[in-house]
């Protein structure tokens, strides 16, 4: 509950005798007026004068004495560090960190300016892995999230210039993002961060096959070895926070594969050696399954229906086919989930999901062979009337779920209950 | 149960860590700027000659790509039993012509010794020919500084430039500076 709600509703409460004005004071008490932009706000700060102060420097730049520049960057660099310690002891974390980041990103900058500067830029990216190095080791020391996002940021932009303008793969910068702030998620599994890392790694993993000129399939064997991990972390919150992003990706492709794949145009690209990639996708599901097991969550297997590898059909009808059923069989998965574990979040990603599937099987199966003006009408009726029926089987379960709720408060059966998957994750060390 | 994560984050750690981190990232600069210097001041001094530039480069970015007379070698110079490979690691034997400008005398997969008036670049293949080798060597950028001569070039007037190289004792090699060879 908001400070705002109480602060807009209070009155009508007290008016109507559901709490006396007393109460009202006290539950405004209970939420202090701390809004949450405000951590942003230092953060937003630091980065305006960074950039004030850089572009005054940069503008002239060129015409000051090698010696100036080197002490102009570690001053700043010095100075971002020595202010964020200061405003970290002094109580303001979000500022504190902001600082900190803007330090790591004045170490980035001294690498690449002095290395212009004496003509060092080369083709390899050994100098910018100490940026990485540096800001893994500050996420451990200070474990913030923002820290971690730049991290994950500038693994990103290292390996994206590696792979664009170098044309190699820096192996190092990537085991670097994945074992050293890997370990970090191991250990402090906080959902945004885990979404922020598992992003980034898929970033890496995509460089990777651009790199190798792979089939653009086999980042599906890395991007599932992420989920994989996700399935052998005991904070389950955290877990899946590190599975969204592969999820998102494996059904992206498949749902990419039901539009387009019905010619065999993209046949080439999409199909690795049977046998090898076969091989390394069973390893990996066999990793997930033992995670899953291990941790008694099997329930999410059906996850990997999104990874059956249909692009080895034949295009044309089989595999639009192949691929609706596995549609169809994924929302009705995660519906079956919701419902088990009457989680609302999940009730309506799954609602989405099967309306999706059933949108794209309309498209696909009855394009050809109806008038267009029928097409649409019964389309939209089909989707009206779906989203009707799964919307009541929603309010039906959430009504279940919530009489005892209600009959503590003594009020109408409104608010859905707190989901079990998107309780705060429990540290563990 | 104390994993390297708490031990690190612990209170009374916070500070020394961090200090040493930042030490750490402040020696890591000066070691940088350092090579930088050392190389220009102690290195040997060779002149290489360029393909002409491409002096619209400098309108999007602050670099021009060098293409260098050496980087491309004939097949004939490869010193090693074995055949050369791609991204493979050599050492280029330079001898200084009369003009003062630097040939490539020899390719080597392991470091040859120069003789008088020899140098050693180092050098990474990027194409194997039938007749020839494609080289690189980190020095295919030169960040033009804004004075320079260069930044003035118009379109379509582009001469080759020779390029002065400091090769530090270490092997590490950076551009000293680039003048145009102007036409006579």
């Amino acid at each position: 509950m908001s400070r705002k709600f109480i602060e807009t509703d209070g009155p009508a409460w007290v008016t109507e005798g559901i709490i006396s004005d007393a109460q009202r004071l006290k539950l405004l008490a209970r939420y202090p007026p701390e809004a949450q932009a405000l951590g942003l706000l230092p953060v937003l700060g630091s980065v305006l004068v960074g950039l004030s102060g850089l572009s005054l420097v940069a503008a002239n730049w060129q015409a000051l004495p090698a010696a100036l520049r080197l002490a102009l960057l570690l001053g700043s660099l010095l100075g971002s560090y020595a202010a964020g310690g200061y405003f970290l002891r002094r109580g303001n974390p979000d500022l504190g960190h902001g600082l900190m980041g803007l330090g790591l990103i004045f170490f980035g900058a001294s690498i690449i300016l002095i290395s212009q500067l004496y003509q060092l830029v080369g083709y390899n990216a050994s100098g910018l892995l100490a940026w990485v190095v540096a800001g893994t080791a500050l996420c451990y020391i200070y474990g913030s999230r923002l820290l971690v996002l730049l991290t994950v940021l500038i693994g990103a932009a290292v390996q994206t210039y590696c792979v664009e303008s170098l044309g190699s793969f820096s192996y190092a910068t990537a085991v670097l993002v994945a074992g050293g702030l890997g370990y970090y998620w191991w250990r402090r599994p906080e959902v945004v961060s885990s979404t922020v890392l598992a992003v980034g790694l898929l970033w890496q993993a995509g460089l990777l096959v651009i790199a190798l000129h792979s089939k653009i399939t086999w980042f599906f064997v890395p991007a599932m070895a992420i989920y994989a991990a996700g399935d052998w972390q005991r904070n389950r919150a955290g877990g899946r926070a590190l599975q969204g992003p592969s999820l998102v990706a494996a059904y992206l492709f498949m749902f990419g594969l039901a539009t387009f794949g019905e010619t065999d145009t993209y046949a080439n690209v999409l199909r690795p050696p049977l046998l090898p990639y076969l091989a390394a996708l069973a390893a990996v599901f066999a990793l997930s399954v033992a995670g899953k097991r291990a941790r008694g969550r099997l329930d999410t297997l059906l996850d990997w229906l999104l990874l059956l590898p249909g692009f080895y059909l034949p295009g044309g009808l089989p595999l639009a086919v192949a691929t609706l059923v596995v549609l169809y069989a994924h929302a009705g998965s995660v519906l079956a989930r919701a419902h088990r574990d009457e989680d609302s979040d999940q009730l309506t990603i799954g609602a989405v999901l099967f309306v999706v599937a059933t949108a794209v099987a309309y498209f696909k199966l009855t394009w050809g062979f109806f008038d267009k003006s029928v097409f649409f009408l019964v389309g939209g009726v089909l989707l009206l009337s779906l989203s009707w029926y799964l919307r009541r089987r929603n309010v039906q379960t959430l009504a279940a779920a919530t009489p005892l709720v209600a009959q503590q408060a003594g009020s109408p059966p409104i608010i859905p209950p707190a989901t079990p998957e998107t309780s705060p994750p429990a540290p563990h060390d | 149960m104390t994993d390297l994560l708490t031990w690190c984050s612990a209170p009374a750690r916070r500070r020394p860590l961090m200090r040493l981190l930042v030490a750490a990232q402040v020696l890591y600069v000066l070691g940088v700027a350092g090579a930088g210097y050392a190389t220009a001041a102690f290195g040997q001094r060779i002149v290489l000659t360029t393909e002409p530039i491409d002096p619209r480069e400098l309108l999007t970015g602050d670099f021009v790509r060098l293409r260098y007379n050496i980087s491309a070698a004939p097949l004939r110079l490869w010193h090693d039993a074995a055949p050369p490979r791609r991204r493979q690691g050599v050492f280029v034997l330079l001898a200084t012509g009369p003009d003062s400008v630097s040939t490539a005398v020899g390719v080597y997969a392991t470091a040859p010794h120069p003789g008088a008036s020899q140098a050693v670049l180092r050098g990474w293949v990027t194409d194997v020919y039938r007749n020839s080798l494609g080289l690189r060597f980190n020095l295919e950028r030169y960040y033009v500084p804004d004075g320079s001569p260069l930044r003035q070039e118009k379109v379509g007037r582009t001469h080759p430039l020779r390029v002065r190289v400091s090769i530090a004792p270490w092997g590490q090699a950076r551009i000293a500076g680039v003048e145009e060879v102007r036409a006579n």
